[in-house]
């Protein structure tokens, strides 16, 4: 690993630009379906119906339970056999998506039900219905424990958005494969592409402490407050 | 203490960079250490047949490429059997050269000007030229009834930049490519309709032509790629006897015997 390597990337610098952008692209559309598939499907985890669960133990453990490449190969060569080509850009969004929501719809559930069921009780007997009683007296409690685990899925999510590389995706990884595989410079691809993963995932994790400030500490912490 | 930790990580990226300049010093005699070790490390393809194939039957490499790689076993330390074979994709060959754990690639390894800066070649023991394999449905005849479609290669090959100068040649012509990891998902690709030609070598898609019968290879060939065997820099009294081998073979008439033995002698090729 010569300077006269880092020279060479530096000047194909716009290769890993273009594959940054997509990396962020993914990552950023699938983290807000991810959040949404996971906070819906973790209500439903513990909602009264039972048929609401049964739907939530479906989808949790049908897809945790899977391989994430099994499902994204699934979108990109299987669907077209029945006419269905998503862009590989929908197919990396679509599959971590649909992955990583199983895994969040877990952290949603587990956090609501570290809410002693007392809170929902209490909630109740005082003429709260389920949502509201969610809404204004069980999710601002469950945030707390539900945030550190949610921003582990949020970090894994956007390192798995190298899968992308495996179905053409033109993302980080990718382009240092193709780059580097003209080039043969793969050492100095892939300390870059690390550095600028953690470009990505270590503000997420910052973001996150910072929010378990806002959301508050122990429950003691915020009496003072 | 989070930045501490982050200054520790930076530490040792510049470690493993480092360690990459001035660390593994080519061997002072790669040949000597081979004979002392008594056995040589060659990568081959698994999947490219009458070259490198991993027959499934008896779990035994064999092709044209095998048949050199046993004969430079015997002529350097008088077994044909004194090989240890590791399957390398056009991704893995040149890392495991870097790395020391192979002696040789004999991978239908193009030989380029690009690569010959990082690895060492030896003479051409065989020339072949890039061809295409769609689905006889499509109706493509060439390149030129590519243009704006996508073209699927392998990852590590050279095959888009073969393409992309010829197309440059013939103007007019623009080509997407789509990079896989193994030439069975290329042709998963071609199948389901996301690449329109599956590209590498002929004598590669030779196979995959066989393994669906509804796709064809087009007749014509867009570049000479000359296949070296490929050694690591530094390590030049291996490649010198290499050289010498592949000469000898060549001259003896042996690479021609065996080009005919697995079926992929031409006397010349049509090169567009």
């Amino acid at each position: 690993m010569t300077h006269g390597a880092w020279q060479a990337l530096l000047a194909d610098w716009r290769v890993f630009a273009i594959g940054l952008e997509h990396t962020l692209l993914a990552a950023a559309l699938a983290l807000v379906f991810a959040t949404l598939l996971g906070v819906i499907f973790g209500l439903l985890g513990v909602a009264p119906l039972s048929s609401a669960r049964t739907l939530n133990r479906v989808y949790v453990e049908g897809i945790r339970n899977t391989p994430l490449l099994l499902q994204a190969f699934f979108l990109y060569y299987g669907l077209p056999r029945v006419h269905i080509v998503l862009p590989v850009l929908a197919v990396g969004v679509v599959s971590l998506s649909i992955y990583t929501g199983a895994f969040i719809a877990e952290v949603v559930r587990a956090g609501i039900q570290s809410v002693p069921r007392g809170q929902l009780e209490a909630a109740y007997s005082q003429g709260f219905d389920f949502v509201r009683a969610m809404r204004y007296i069980v999710l601002p409690q469950a945030l707390r424990v539900i945030i550190p685990p949610y921003t582990n899925q949020c970090v894994n999510l956007v390192k798995n958005t190298q899968i992308l590389s495996l179905i053409a995706g033109t993302d980080l990884v990718y382009q240092a494969d193709t780059w580097s595989s003209e080039t043969l410079l793969y050492g100095v691809a892939y300390i870059t592409v690390a550095v600028l993963y953690l470009a990505i995932t270590l503000p997420l994790a910052n973001l996150s402490r910072w929010l378990e400030r806002r959301v508050g500490g122990p429950v003691e912490a915020r009496a003072d407050a | 203490m989070k930045h501490r930790s982050f200054v520790l990580f930076l530490a040792a990226i510049a470690a493993v960079m480092l360690s990459g300049a001035v660390a593994k010093p080519a061997a002072a005699d790669a040949l000597a250490d081979i004979k002392t070790r008594g056995v040589l490390n060659v990568g081959v393809k698994a999947d490219v047949l009458d070259f490198g194939f991993l027959n499934p039957k008896t779990n035994q490499y064999e092709g044209y490429e095998i048949d050199i790689a046993r004969e430079l076993a015997k002529r350097l330390l008088g077994d044909p059997n004194k090989v240890k074979f590791t399957t390398v994709t056009p991704k893995t060959r040149s890392a495991l050269l870097d790395s020391g754990e192979l002696d040789l690639v004999i991978a239908t390894f193009t030989i380029t000007d690009q690569r010959k800066l990082v690895l060492d070649f030896s003479p051409p023991y065989f020339t072949d030229g890039i061809a295409l394999l769609v689905q006889k449905s499509s109706g493509i005849k060439g390149l030129a009834d590519l243009n704006n479609k996508t073209i699927g290669v392998a990852k590590g090959a050279d095959t888009a930049t073969r393409l992309t100068n010829k197309a440059a040649d013939m103007g007019n012509v623009l080509l997407n490519f789509s990079a896989f990891e193994t030439y069975g998902e290329i042709l998963a690709a071609l199948q389901a309709g996301r690449v329109q030609a599956f590209s590498t070598d002929g004598a590669i898609l030779k196979y995959y032509e066989q393994q669906d019968p509804s796709t064809v290879i087009l007749p014509d060939r867009y570049s000479n790629e000359d296949y070296g065997v490929a050694n690591k820099k530094g390590n030049d009294s291996l490649r010198d006897w290499v050289t010498a081998q592949i000469n000898d073979l060549r001259n003896s008439g042996a690479l021609k015997r065996w080009q005919q033995k697995w079926g992929i002698y031409t006397e010349n090729q049509s090169i567009k």
